[in-house]
């Protein structure tokens, strides 16, 4: 008698409820949840699952998303595996305790369903919140399908519990798109996930057990005694930690490959950039939409690439450069606005990590997708010429893509 | 090396504190240095083999009142508990005060740091020709209690010498045994110098009236021989001869200080003391009977043979040998006193002899043998003294100590000492 | 040593009606008469009352002069023992004490004294007035005092300052299994939680933000329970952050009965930044944002009553308690610890500030008495399964003004605030009384 090799099993859900399926898979001991659109299915997603006594974790209903990251922090100092997810003004309203998070060295988990950013009023998807909160220290994820976003809050966890990461980190996903809009995914056995995670990793070093009594975060800094080099010491570990994430993200997303033969690329993905003399760099689900675009151009005969960001903080600045050294003009679409350079905020990045590269390559910024719009193949094909036809580096006005939508 | 290791070394005991004694004064001061100083080494030697007692009691161990085992002041475990070593049946017989090294009735040698005499008073036999030839009893200690109280029942007639608390006491055990008993009495009152003339002759009522009582005062007993029966015969000075089958000497008592015989210690009729129980030899105290302290009336210093006096000079000596900081100065002695007859109680507070100008009040109801004298100087509280009449004589003695003037509240504190002593004890010093 | 209960005299609320004495003859001696009695109330002969009875020495002197050793203070009780077996009617006793604790009674030929009635004073029950008082405050010592002091010695308190009295009893009390919230204000600034690296405690303790703390207990005690470990969360918190920007969270914490225990130290505004206003600063009161100038006399707005909207969410333990009542404090904190264990217990206690109220030092706990004895705090529990019971009612206040005059931030108030506050407190009192009475 042979051995049947397992069959695949497949189901049909959209992102908010393959994240939550991924933190059942991830054992999580504490969810709190507020709703927020366009989160709000995930987490209720996530109450059923623990109603249902699919997942065995504590559901804490807060009072608002300040508490929600709140109460995460204070279960995360006492050893839990901890997840919540939040949206735009929710994101904002945590904005306090969130800003706290990595400096505790917190390795909460958290996803972001982006959404745009009040005001104008709006309730639909872009990447203004996620991007309001870029430099405060969390590691930042950005997913493209939802079998990516099911992987990636995974991976989150072995990344955030990496002894020399210890960091919060945030898988964001798409509001509209990829929150609601559903495809066929392929989640892994749980046998395959607890293999992945192994035993949650609590950081000693910040944890609040009667068994074992430290102050946590007494109070430091100031002008004298061992208040200054010691507040030097802790920023310093913590920008040592988002350092080390960028290997860490790495090695999670080999092994996730080796185990569940989904190899996610880590930190940026290269799309036909081998031979491509200009490119485009996105980020996020409006990539598929981008790719099928650099698919017709190139049957059109444009030697064009695309480079997705899939990890945007830590910035991966050594590998964007090597991707984009060597490829001529490029053009960045972002789903966000950089109010003070007027462009796009991965667009400013992707210039800084090109920093002292000769000759400076022609570039240019776009912006698209904002509060829901669609960012369509057809918009990718106007990007692609914009971008084949740019000749000088220098200054340019940015160009809005659904300004006449 | 540190002097108690060396005393180690040597074989010889060290104490950093050195008690003689083992009654009121020396536990006294044992508590107070304990409550200062818990580590410092520190030794009780007590002539008697048993526990401490209080001579005090023995009067009534003697009619039977008071159970011979359960009168002891400490037990071991108080001892063991407040780590003091305690050598009981012990007496110490010669002080070597250069080496500081007091020497035991066994041999054995105590270096001592601080050194405390509290070894008490022993009792006075007075010259009385062939005294020393007749059986006699005398009250100081826990055995001479349980010997007279075993001649009691075979007592048909007591001779007691001495009118002073012990002899009344025995008087009155004795004749409420069934004895007729004499007291013999050199004074011309009983309980001389306990209460005056008038208060003495209430309580001589008392006993008389008792009719197995006699009284003789104002005589004394020149020779005594052997009567029949192994009886004792009492010449007396006036009158007939005095014959009883027991002899009791409560000829009052002595401090007990013949081992400082030639030492440097000042000794007057005891070992004189200043305001701290220092006397004149550095790191060497005395307190209780033993001490010769400032009286509070006089200038010159005085014996005070009592109890609440003895526990206020241990613990001033106490605590100014452990430097206690919240010492303060002895405030001198003022005589106090408090007896019990036949069921009637009798209070003195302060000095009976009334100073050039004092008024001194008397009023008295014979027949329900109440009695209240008051003597005022400048119209503070010098002395007050009742039998059967209410106060308290613990407020009295503050009164006295602090020369509470009394000219506004004069008339209601003799109508009512207690209401008016609590009145001013509410305003003055709770 | 330990502590002993005692019976105290207030001689301003006695009215010399004889209760006592008539209660402890009949107790006692069988007897009717006064005279029979081991306690005397009596006129000092200066307008006021004073009290003989024994007063339980802690080194009493009629035990020393004891000749029988038939006095002894009992360890355990601290009682002065007489033992009629061997005492030998010697009166040494009456000389050796100088507060006529122990006479003698002729009626029964031997000396009596206070024996405290085991542990419930015929007296003290007899007393109408409150003049006299059983206090059971050694309780606290004997209890308390063999445990351990869980902060660091010498934490920087202002001089005079209650808080760090409180911190310390409280932590004592909720022992070392505990895990330890100190929000920004004066827990943290005296240093509770430590400084560079070093702790203030030996619990685990952290700085929640001022706006969060409940919630991170709650995280912290939800997932040890869940791990089936029983710590206590323990929230030593102000007003301010409690009352004004943090109230969101400790609402949202109370009202999903978060088992903790939410300790608010209220001084009445932001004591710690500068003596800014919060909305528990009552009314009229000067601070550095309610200045008084020609334009503002103080606070223009009265107190919100927060213990008040703890009862709101029917918390499992609502109690208000001042630094001068201890023995009432030790008692709620009893009642809250052990409410904490199913429920969110919230303890409310006023704690007037030296520096920021502007008065001297010494007086601080003086002033705290004030303003109890004038009903401008009320003491109170609650639980929503006894209702709302005031536990120290004050029937016949003190004049307000006499609180508002010892505290220099009232300085400046005119007869018409003074009147508002009195009008307030009226109707804060009736509003408490009210919920007192209420039907569960």
């Amino acid at each position: 008698m042979s051995a049947a090799a397992p069959a695949r099993r497949f189901l049909v859900c959209d992102g908010n409820e393959a994240a939550a399926l991924a933190v059942a898979l991830a054992r999580v001991d504490m969810v709190a949840v507020y709703p927020i659109t366009p989160q709000s299915s995930l987490v209720e997603y996530l109450a059923k699952y623990i109603a249902d006594g699919r997942l065995q974790a504590e559901l804490v209903n807060a009072e608002g998303e300040h508490s929600v990251l709140s109460v995460l922090q204070g279960a995360a100092l006492a050893g839990a595996r901890t997840f919540t997810a939040t949206s735009g003004p929710g994101l904002a309203f945590m904005f306090e305790p969130y800003l706290r998070t990595p400096g505790m060295r917190l390795p909460i988990v958290m996803s972001i369903v982006t959404r745009d950013t009040l005001t104008p009023q709006s309730v639909w998807g872009g990447h203004q919140d996620a991007m309001s909160v870029r430099d405060v220290g969390w590691v930042q994820m950005y997913c493209e399908t939802v079998q990516e976003v099911l992987d990636t809050v995974i991976i989150a966890y072995r990344v955030a519990e990496r002894h020399d990461v210890m960091l919060p980190v945030n898988v964001c996903h798409d509001g509209n798109y990829l929150s609601y809009g559903t495809a066929r995914i392929e989640p892994p056995d749980q046998n395959v996930v607890d293999t992945f995670l192994g035993t949650p990793d609590v950081n000693w070093h910040v944890a609040l057990d009667p068994e074992r009594p430290m102050a946590v975060d007494p109070l430091t800094g100031g002008a004298g005694g061992a208040g200054p080099a010691m507040f030097v010491r802790y920023r310093r570990g913590q920008c040592a930690g988002m350092r080390d994430a960028l290997d860490a993200i790495r090695e999670a997303h080999e092994e996730w490959g080796r185990l569940t033969g989904r190899h996610h690329a880590p930190l940026i993905e290269r799309y036909r950039m081998d031979d491509a003399e200009f490119s485009i760099v996105t980020l996020g689900s409006m990539t598929g939409a981008a790719k099928d675009a650099i698919d017709e151009a190139r049957e059109r005969g444009r030697r064009v690439g695309l480079v997705k960001v899939k990890t945007f903080r830590p910035f991966p600045a050594a590998a964007i450069a090597e991707a984009l050294r060597g490829h001529g003009a490029f053009g960045v679409v972002d789903r966000s606005v950089d109010f003070a350079w007027n462009c796009g905020p991965l667009y400013r990045e992707v210039l800084t990590s090109l920093h002292g590269i000769t000759p400076a390559a022609p570039s240019q910024s776009f912006i698209g997708g904002l509060a829901g719009a669609d960012l369509t193949v057809e918009h990718f094909e106007s990007v692609i010429d914009t971008v084949g036809q740019l000749q000088n580096a220098g200054a340019r006005d940015t160009v809005w893509l659904n300004a006449q939508d | 090396m540190r002097k108690t290791e060396a005393a180690k070394v040597m074989g010889m005991e060290r104490a950093d504190y050195l008690i003689a004694g083992a009654g009121h004064a020396a536990l006294a001061a044992m508590h107070a240095i304990r409550l200062v100083d818990a580590g410092g080494s520190l030794t009780v030697v007590g002539r008697d083999r048993q526990l401490p007692y209080s001579p005090t009691v023995l009067p009534y161990v003697v009619s039977g009142r008071s159970d011979p085992k359960r009168v002891f002041l400490r037990d071991e475990a108080y001892f063991a508990c407040a780590r003091t070593a305690y050598r009981r049946g012990h007496a110490i017989v010669r002080i070597e005060l250069a080496s500081r090294i007091a020497e035991l009735d066994d041999g054995s040698r105590i270096e001592f740091g601080k050194l405390l005499l509290s070894s008490g008073a022993r009792p006075v036999i007075p010259p009385v020709t062939g005294l020393q030839a007749v059986p006699y009893h005398v009250l100081r200690t826990l055995d001479d209690a349980l010997r007279l109280r075993a001649e009691l029942p075979r007592t048909r007639h007591a001779i007691v010498l001495g009118a002073g608390l012990i002899g009344m006491h025995a008087a009155e055990n004795l004749s409420k045994g069934g004895a007729r008993v004499t007291i013999i009495e050199v004074q011309g009152q009983i309980l001389p110098g306990y209460f005056d003339a008038d208060a003495a002759a209430i309580i001589a009522r008392a006993f008389e009236h008792d009719g197995r009582v006699t009284i003789q005062t104002g005589t004394r007993a020149v020779s005594a021989e052997a009567g029949a029966q192994g009886g004792v015969v009492l010449h007396l000075q006036d009158g007939p001869p005095v014959s009883g089958d027991l002899l009791l000497i409560g000829a009052g008592v002595a401090p007990a200080i013949d081992f400082l015989a030639g030492s440097q210690i000042r000794c007057d009729r005891g070992i004189l003391v200043d305001a701290s129980m220092r006397t004149s030899v550095e790191g060497v105290w005395a307190a209780g009977d033993v001490a010769q302290a400032a009286s509070f009336y006089e200038a010159r210093p005085v014996l005070n043979g009592i109890l609440p006096d003895a526990v206020e000079q241990g613990r001033i000596a106490g605590m100014d040998m452990a430097g206690d900081a919240a010492l303060q100065g002895y405030r001198g002695a003022v005589p106090l006193n408090t007896y019990s007859y036949f069921g009637r109680h009798a209070v003195s507070v302060g000095s009976g002899c009334a100073p050039p100008g004092a008024e001194i009040v008397v009023r008295g109801d014979a027949d329900a043998e109440r009695y209240l004298k008051v003597i005022f100087d400048q119209g503070r509280l010098h002395g007050i003294f009742a039998i059967n009449t209410p106060l308290d004589a613990g407020v009295m003695w503050q009164l006295v100590r602090r020369r509470t003037d009394l000219t506004s509240l004069r008339a209601r504190f003799l109508a009512q000492p207690r209401e008016v002593g609590r009145a001013l004890m509410s305003r003055l010093w709770r | 040593m330990p502590a002993y209960n005692t019976i105290a005299f207030h001689a301003d609320r006695c009215d010399m009606c004889g209760a006592c004495m008539t209660a402890c003859a009949q107790a006692k001696s069988a007897s009717d008469s006064p005279r029979r009695a081991r306690i005397e109330v009596l006129a000092d002969g200066a307008g006021s009352f004073g009290l003989a009875m024994c007063r339980q020495c802690a080194d009493p002197e009629c035990v020393q002069c004891c000749p029988a050793a038939a006095l002894r203070k009992d360890a355990e009780t601290g009682i002065v023992e007489w033992d009629h077996d061997r005492c030998v009617n010697c009166l040494l006793c009456t000389v050796a004490c100088s507060y006529a604790g122990i006479s003698l009674d002729e009626a029964v030929g031997h000396v009596v004294k206070c024996d405290h009635c085991g542990g419930d004073p015929a007296c003290v029950r007899a007393c109408k007035t409150g003049a006299l008082e059983y206090l059971t405050t050694a309780r606290i010592y004997n209890e308390v005092g063999a445990l351990e002091d869980l902060f660091v010695p010498g934490l920087a308190g202002c001089q005079g300052c209650n808080t760090e009295l409180l911190m310390r009893h409280t932590l004592r009390r909720v022992g070392p299994n505990t895990v330890l919230a100190a929000p920004p204000g004066c827990v943290p600034g005296m240093g509770a939680v430590g400084y560079n690296g070093m702790t203030g405690t030996k619990v685990p303790v952290f700085h929640p933000l001022l706006t969060n703390t409940a919630p991170m207990l709650a995280g912290i005690k939800r997932f040890y329970k869940r791990k089936g470990r029983e710590v206590t969360a323990l929230a030593l918190a102000g007003d301010g952050g409690a009352a004004d920007v943090g109230f969101q969270s400790l609402s949202g914490a109370a009202e999903r009965g978060e088992e903790m225990l939410f300790l608010v130290i209220d001084n009445e505004g932001y004591m710690n930044t500068g003596m800014q206003r919060s909305s528990c600063t009552p009314y009229g009161a000067w601070t550095t944002t309610t200045p008084v100038g020609r334009e503002s006399p103080g606070k223009s707005q009265d107190a919100k009553n927060l213990p008040l909207l703890m009862v709101g969410h029917r918390c499992a333990y609502v109690a208000t308690a001042s630094a001068a009542f201890m023995t009432d404090f030790y008692a709620k904190l009893d009642h809250a610890l052990e409410a904490s264990r199913h429920g969110f217990a919230y303890l409310h206690v006023y704690s007037p500030c030296t520096t920021g109220w502007r008065f001297p030092s010494r007086q601080n706990i003086e002033v705290a008495r004030k303003a109890v004895e004038s009903n401008f705090v009320m003491l109170w529990e609650y639980s929503p399964e006894a209702g709302l019971r005031l536990t120290h009612p004050i029937d016949d206040p003190a004049p307000v003004k006499e609180y508002l005059e010892a505290v220099g931030k009232y300085r400046h108030l005119t007869p018409g605030q003074i009147a508002h506050i009195e009008h307030h407190i009226a109707d804060n009192v009736a509003a408490i009384k009210r919920q007192a009475t209420a039907p569960l």
